[in-house]
């Protein structure tokens, strides 16, 4: 039986299976937009899936540029889109 | 002791294969579980023969001289006298292995191009609606689109669909009349019609009909352009038509990753395709004394000429005896894999396809019309000096995703062909993962 956690992106509350990763979990909650990019304001989402293209980047506690389809998400993990 | 870098098919067949005579094996990987992309899961692995999976897991698991380092991103690897050491980052932590011996396993990754909306959300590789659903349990779309060239995307389409999508499309650029070039390497290898048979059992099951000679050329709030392309990849005009899709999966085969045989000074080539490889000798050796490579890193070739190959570094590695039938099965499987090279070529007409505006490198945000400027307007005769203009690949990703379309843009404007030289230094990176510089000054765990 997997655990359900709970963490935020942009304060929003999110639900998700132990284990799931941050981009899975937001996808998942129709979260498409994981980001603005800095010079167009152009919104982004996941897109190689796998760590190689660094456009699902996020802030994770504070961390900035973490690759939010590597990334487990735990619970009470405050997640937010870059600037 | 023998690190084996990757823990996918061909690093767990080179694990295997070096553990049978008690060689100690530390098997580095990038995620949790073991399977590499190719056999992502959650918990058990499901498709074509995934019983193959299960076995060598098993046989990994059960080996008492491999120890599996699980969600180490390697960021280094350097020779320090007899030894070459492999600096990796693991939950935050940077610590070091050395060994005598590496076998480098390193796989590949979708190639893409670009094009009108590539970097809208919905639009994705295959490789990720793949990732997200078989290793994340998580369905990336209600209607999707597959498109792009090669065998690759029929799994990823019939598994969506069995995970409950609507497939709208099933779309290759390429005709499957092109595999009449490749008889001989069809009849010697007669087990791949029962993979075809499979998944058009599955296509049939699930309605996906198969389109051939389109290719997905748009992509906006949710409609899809699908232009009908020739052999050469242009488009052929007054012959497009819009799908509505939430999701365009497009991939055009894939790109090995060279970092870490880069950073060794592991000898490179270009092979047939334009896809920069490592030359190995017969027993996977390469240029490089007590380096071993194997999988796609050596020539795109799937997972069965990578378990051939990751079996002879393995032995090779271990200093145990290479039976001569492994060898010509490897011969086998390489011509099957040169087929799927003539059969889902990736042409230069796509060049045709971007706009003024489309993005071409996604990082640094520059768009077609900046790299055409470097060149007409700043005199950029190659993508080195439009790259160094415009910024393009120079993102996080290291010019991962757009260093080979920027060339072949930069080629087609310059209209000199991209040099085997331009194309292997656009290939290798100086680090092989990001790594921030606290980290780096940090103290080490070596061990």
């Amino acid at each position: 039986m997997t655990q359900t956690i709970t963490f935020t992106f942009n304060g929003i509350p999110i639900q998700c299976e132990e284990g799931q990763s941050i981009a899975a979990a937001l996808i998942n909650s129709d979260q498409r937009e994981l980001r603005k990019t800095r010079f167009g304001d152009e919104p982004r989402s996941i897109f190689c899936g796998i760590g190689i293209c660094f456009d699902c980047v996020v802030v994770v506690n504070g961390v900035a540029n973490q690759r939010s389809c590597l990334i487990e998400a735990h619970d009470g993990m405050k997640v937010e889109s870059a600037q | 002791m023998i690190i084996v870098i990757g823990a996918g098919p061909a690093g767990l067949a080179a694990a295997e294969a070096a553990s049978r005579n008690g060689s100690e094996v530390a098997l580095i990987d990038s995620s949790s579980r073991m399977g590499g992309q190719y056999w992502r899961h959650r918990s058990k692995v499901t498709g074509y023969r995934s019983n193959r999976a299960d076995e060598i897991f098993a046989k990994v698991s059960a080996a008492q001289s491999i120890t599996h380092i699980s969600e180490a991103n390697i960021w280094s690897a350097e020779r320090e006298g007899n030894l070459i050491r492999v600096n990796y980052l693991q939950g935050g932590i940077e610590s070091s292995l050395t060994a005598e011996k590496v076998i480098i396993a390193t796989g590949a990754y979708d190639r893409t191009l670009p094009f009108l909306g590539w970097d809208t959300p919905g639009s994705m590789t295959p490789g990720a609606a793949q990732s997200l659903l078989k290793g994340q349990g998580v369905l990336v779309g209600k209607r999707i689109i597959v498109a792009g060239t090669g065998p690759f995307l029929l799994p990823v389409a019939t598994g969506l669909a069995e995970a409950g999508a609507e497939i709208v499309a099933l779309i290759d650029a390429n005709s499957p009349l092109r595999w009449s070039l490749s008889p001989l390497a069809l009849l010697t290898n007669i087990a791949k019609f029962s993979e075809l048979v499979y998944y058009a059992r599955l296509m049939r099951k699930f309605r996906i009909r198969p389109h051939f000679g389109r290719a997905v050329t748009t992509f906006a709030n949710g409609v899809a352009t699908i232009s009908a392309v020739n052999s050469g990849f242009h488009i052929k005009s007054g012959k497009s038509q819009a799908m509505r899709a939430d999701v365009v999966a497009v991939g055009w085969g894939f790109v090995p990753d060279l970092s870490l045989g880069g950073i060794l000074g592991c000898a490179q080539r270009v092979d047939s395709d334009g896809t920069v490889i490592f030359e190995v000798d017969e027993n996977q050796l390469s240029s490089q004394p007590q380096i071993w490579i194997a999988g796609e890193a050596t020539g795109i070739g799937g997972a069965d000429l990578s378990l051939i190959e990751g079996e002879i570094a393995g032995l090779a590695a271990s200093g145990q005896k290479i039976k001569h039938a492994l060898l010509t099965e490897r011969v086998r499987k390489q011509r099957f894999a040169n087929a799927l090279k003539r059969s889902y070529p990736v042409r230069d007409g796509w060049r045709e396809w971007i706009t003024s505006n489309t993005t071409i490198c996604r990082c640094e945000e520059v768009k077609s019309q900046e790299i055409r400027d470097s060149v007409s307007e700043l005199g950029a005769e190659d993508s080195r000096t439009s790259k160094l203009f415009t910024r393009a690949g120079m993102g996080l990703c290291q010019g991962r995703m757009c260093s080979r379309n920027v060339s072949e843009i930069v080629s087609g404007i310059t209209q000199c062909a991209v040099t085997d030289g331009e194309r292997i230094a656009a290939s290798n990176r100086p680090i092989a993962a990001p790594i921030s510089l606290g980290q780096l000054s940090d103290g080490k765990n070596s061990r």
